[in-house]
């Protein structure tokens, strides 16, 4: 069963520096934050469509299409709750509050497959190795990529359970949603157990190589930015200046929006 | 010069809110480049004594401690386990849990790391280790694509890496084909050899240990004898008594008066024609002939599962079955054999309906599995997962077994009518309000088939039924299945373990790469020992033994009764 999020091509982006991808993260999270209209975005849009396609993570964007269904409806709706404008659409939406979830919504989902690029294009030593270089303990990395390792771990280990229920006659398709919920309990105990039970095998492993066995420690994967690395980085950086600038010189707003 | 490499004085252990010690008063000197193999039924506290070694106990487990173990001079109370990492190396039985790298090379770097070694001198390491272990082509791979007995091997690798003088690993073939098994019991040759290395194994296939040097058997926390391993594997009758499987070789010349007991097929072979025994042509041929007509009747029905040109490929790409032809006729009892990943619980799960097929056909009473749907499919094709912690959610075993037929909606007396009669096909009358978690695995694998009884199945499918069992929980465990088959039911079971083919399997399947590369009875599929090699399988020894004399001996009690020229 694969279950890995790291892909394992070769493309350009997977050569980058971790600590390069690291930082486009930041960067593209902090320059989104910039703009409220979404037609400004849509520089931002094409980039990060651009990064999802030259490093091949459309993939793992696609395994969690549900996901990501479920809160591109509620945010488009939700949003139009919390802010309000001056032009009325019908009900709660004003065409100014639409423009404003739309927004949000594009806003969470490039967040999101940002976040997948990083993972997809990223091994999990290389990601640790990124966050010491820039100063981070390497017990909080450790812990970091670990958690992210489970995730693979407990959704392979939730399809088995799920298999072997619905064997036993657990229709997990019907029912209201309360009904439904209450037909998660045979799935979450075993997962939950599971999971504890893995969990203490990989603590003892975990010891039983030494694990903190010394204060220093060294390190196999090297790390080097090359030339590519730093037109990037400066790229990002310009990017984002960009951004900023745009922002205070009071560009990228919706006119007419009055709470948000 | 003193050269104990392991003391162990007086220790016993008792984990934190248990009543019983688990081991006690243990008494073991380990001495330097000895092999030393552990043995004993589950919860005897061979797994507990083998953590006790690296510092787990007392530092990751918490429970009460005493006496003491010694690890070249160092007290392990006195050290963490992350500081005897370099002096003893620990491989679990789970290959999964303790691989955490993304690349085969970074797992072996990662102890290394930990004890800030120098780069260049990691990089050696990992070249002479994947040498060691034969994974070299694979360092950039990621090691969850790897097999098991690879991934095995990997956590071997891993461990070396630290240069540790004393190599403790708890059971790690457990999970494994036979030949993966083979490979790992190569590298735990090559390793006894080493002058330098201290050598602890957990082990509970009788076959494979063969080459230590002294064995340890281990009951109820106690140890009972420890003694060579030639002189303790002579010993049949206490391997009974404790409940481990005894040779088969030895077993059968003990039970013709033998005193001096051979082990390996060659001795066997020479110590058969020595003693001038014949095996009787005619009798074999009747026994070959009555289950051949056996099978001919059962055959005469007409085919509960029928596959046709089968194939079903897994979303990643990957083709998992490859064009399967198979009828399996109801009252029959069939294994499905292979390496791991030769597609035999991909197969399993296209008999009711988990998985669809992606071409051909397969058909369960006439109607295709996809017309009948899982959940109507279930009811007729029960399937007991291999780990019985995937499926076991209740508080008690009443609760869990009756949730099968409750989702049927049977109605409650006649609910409470089948818990009954579930429980007691599995031995567990009485253990109705238990807690399931709180009991032993071959309690729970019982929980597990119980729930999958009480919906009442034709087919009953068991997906590696014995795998983490001792000899004795395997062989009750099997002895309720036939049970069941005698009664009616088509069983259907995967497994590693041969014996328990040769033992209870009426057909064989055997699976190579999502092919089917042979089926017939169990005593024709044993009888090609090349093509079982081919798909990674290889009979027990005592059948390799009746094979080399032209005829295949499915149990030693056949052999003794087909001998004539024997002197008794």
């Amino acid at each position: 069963m694969e279950s890995e999020l790291y892909l394992d091509y070769k493309t350009a982006y997977h050569k980058l520096d971790a600590r390069v991808k690291i930082l486009l993260f930041l960067i593209f999270f902090i320059a989104i934050l910039q703009f409220q209209n979404p037609l400004w975005l849509i520089p931002s849009v094409l980039l990060v469509l651009f990064q999802l396609l030259i490093s091949r993570s459309v993939k793992n964007l696609v395994r969690i299409r549900f996901v990501l269904l479920v809160l591109f409806i509620s945010s488009l709706v939700m949003w139009n709750f919390f802010s309000s404008g001056v032009t009325p659409l019908f009900w709660v939406f004003e065409v100014e509050s639409l423009m404003y979830s739309i927004s949000r919504t594009l806003l969470m989902l490039m967040i999101v497959s940002m976040g997948v690029v990083l993972i997809s294009t990223t091994r999990n030593e290389e990601l640790v190795m990124g966050m010491i270089k820039m100063r981070l303990p390497y017990r909080v990395g450790f812990a970091i990529s670990t958690s992210i390792r489970l995730v693979p771990t407990i959704a392979s280990s939730l399809l088995t359970i799920s298999q072997a229920q619905r064997s036993r006659g657990l229709d997990l398709e019907s029912g209201n949603i309360l009904e439904r919920l209450k037909k998660f309990l045979p799935l979450l105990v075993p997962v939950f157990i599971s999971s504890i039970r893995n969990t203490n095998i990989f603590g003892m492993a975990l010891e039983s190589r030494g694990f903190g066995a010394r204060e220093d420690r060294t390190f196999y994967l090297e790390m080097k930015m090359g030339a590519g690395d730093y037109v990037i980085l400066t790229l990002g950086f310009l990017y984002l200046i960009a951004s900023i600038g745009l922002n205070l010189a009071g560009y990228g707003n919706i006119t007419g929006l009055t709470r948000f | 010069m003193n050269d104990t490499a392991v003391s162990i004085k007086k220790l016993s252990y008792r984990y934190r809110g248990t009543e019983k010690n688990a081991i006690e008063d243990i008494n073991l000197d380990l001495q330097r480049g000895e092999f030393l193999v552990l043995m004993g039924p589950s919860e005897a506290g061979k797994s507990t004594l083998a953590v006790c070694i690296n510092g787990l106990i007392p530092h990751f487990h918490k429970g009460k401690m005493e006496g003491a173990v010694v690890v070249n001079g160092k007290n392990t109370r006195e050290h963490t386990v992350s500081q005897m990492a370099e002096e003893v190396g620990l491989v679990f039985q789970d290959f999964e849990a303790q691989l955490f790298s993304t690349n085969v090379e970074l797992e072996v770097a990662f102890g290394p790391e930990n004890f800030a070694i120098e780069r260049e001198e990691i990089g050696k390491r990992i070249n002479e280790n994947l040498a060691y272990v034969k994974l070299s082509e694979f360092r950039d791979r990621p090691p969850s694509t790897l097999s098991g007995g690879q991934k095995q091997k990997l956590a071997i690798a891993a461990v070396l890496a630290l240069k540790p003088k004393i190599l403790v690993m708890d059971e790690p073939t457990t999970d494994l084909d036979p030949i993966s098994k083979m490979g790992i019991f190569d590298i735990t040759n090559r390793l006894r050899q080493r002058s330098d290395l201290t050598l602890l194994v957990v082990e509970h296939e009788t076959e494979e240990v063969l080459h230590a040097s002294r064995i340890a058997l281990l009951k109820d926390g106690s140890l009972v004898k420890v003694g060579p391993a030639r002189e303790i594997l002579q010993d049949v009758e206490l391997y009974e008594k404790l409940g481990l499987m005894p040779l088969g070789i030895p077993r059968f010349f003990k039970s013709m008066g033998d005193t001096k007991l051979p082990l390996t097929p060659d001795e066997a072979e020479t110590a058969f024609k020595k003693a001038g025994w014949k095996i009787s042509s005619e009798k074999y041929e009747k026994m070959v002939e009555a289950e051949k007509s056996e099978q001919k009747a059962l055959a005469s029905k007409e085919a509960l599962i029928r596959c046709r040109d089968l194939e079903f490929d897994y979303p990643s790409g990957v083709k998992a079955l490859r064009g399967i032809n198979l009828d399996i006729y109801p009252g029959d009892m069939v294994a499905i054999v292979g390496q791991n990943g030769s597609g035999k619980t991909t197969l399993a799960k296209q008999f009711n309906g988990l998985l669809l097929p992606s071409s051909g056909t397969i058909t369960v009473d006439g109607k295709t599995t996809k017309e009948q749907g899982i959940f109507r499919l279930g009811q007729r094709v029960g399937y007991v997962f291999q780990n019985p912690d995937h499926q076991i959610f209740s508080e008690t075993v009443v609760e869990e077994v009756s949730f099968g037929p409750r989702l049927r909606g049977v109605d409650k007396a006649e609910v409470k009518e089948r818990v009954k009669e579930a429980l007691s096909a599995v031995g567990l009358e009485g253990a109705e309000d238990q807690d399931p978690f709180s009991m032993t695995k071959s309690g729970r694998q019982r929980v597990a088939v119980a729930a999958i009884l009480a919906v009442k199945p034709e087919v009953l499918i068991l997906d590696e039924p014995t795998t983490g069992l001792d000899y004795r929980e395997q062989h009750s465990m099997m002895e309720m299945v036939k049970h069941l088959n005698e009664s009616g039911s088509t069983i259907i079971f995967i497994t590693h373990h041969m014996w328990v083919v040769a033992e209870y399997a009426k057909k064989v399947f055997v699976m190579k790469d999502g092919l089917l590369l042979l089926e017939g009875t169990t005593r024709e599929v044993f009888s090609h020992e090349k093509e079982l090699l081919e798909a990674s399988l290889r009979p027990p020894h005592f059948i390799q033994f009746t094979n080399r004399l032209g005829k295949t001996m499915l149990r030693v009690e056949e052999l003794s009764n087909y001998i004539v020229g024997a002197k008794k």
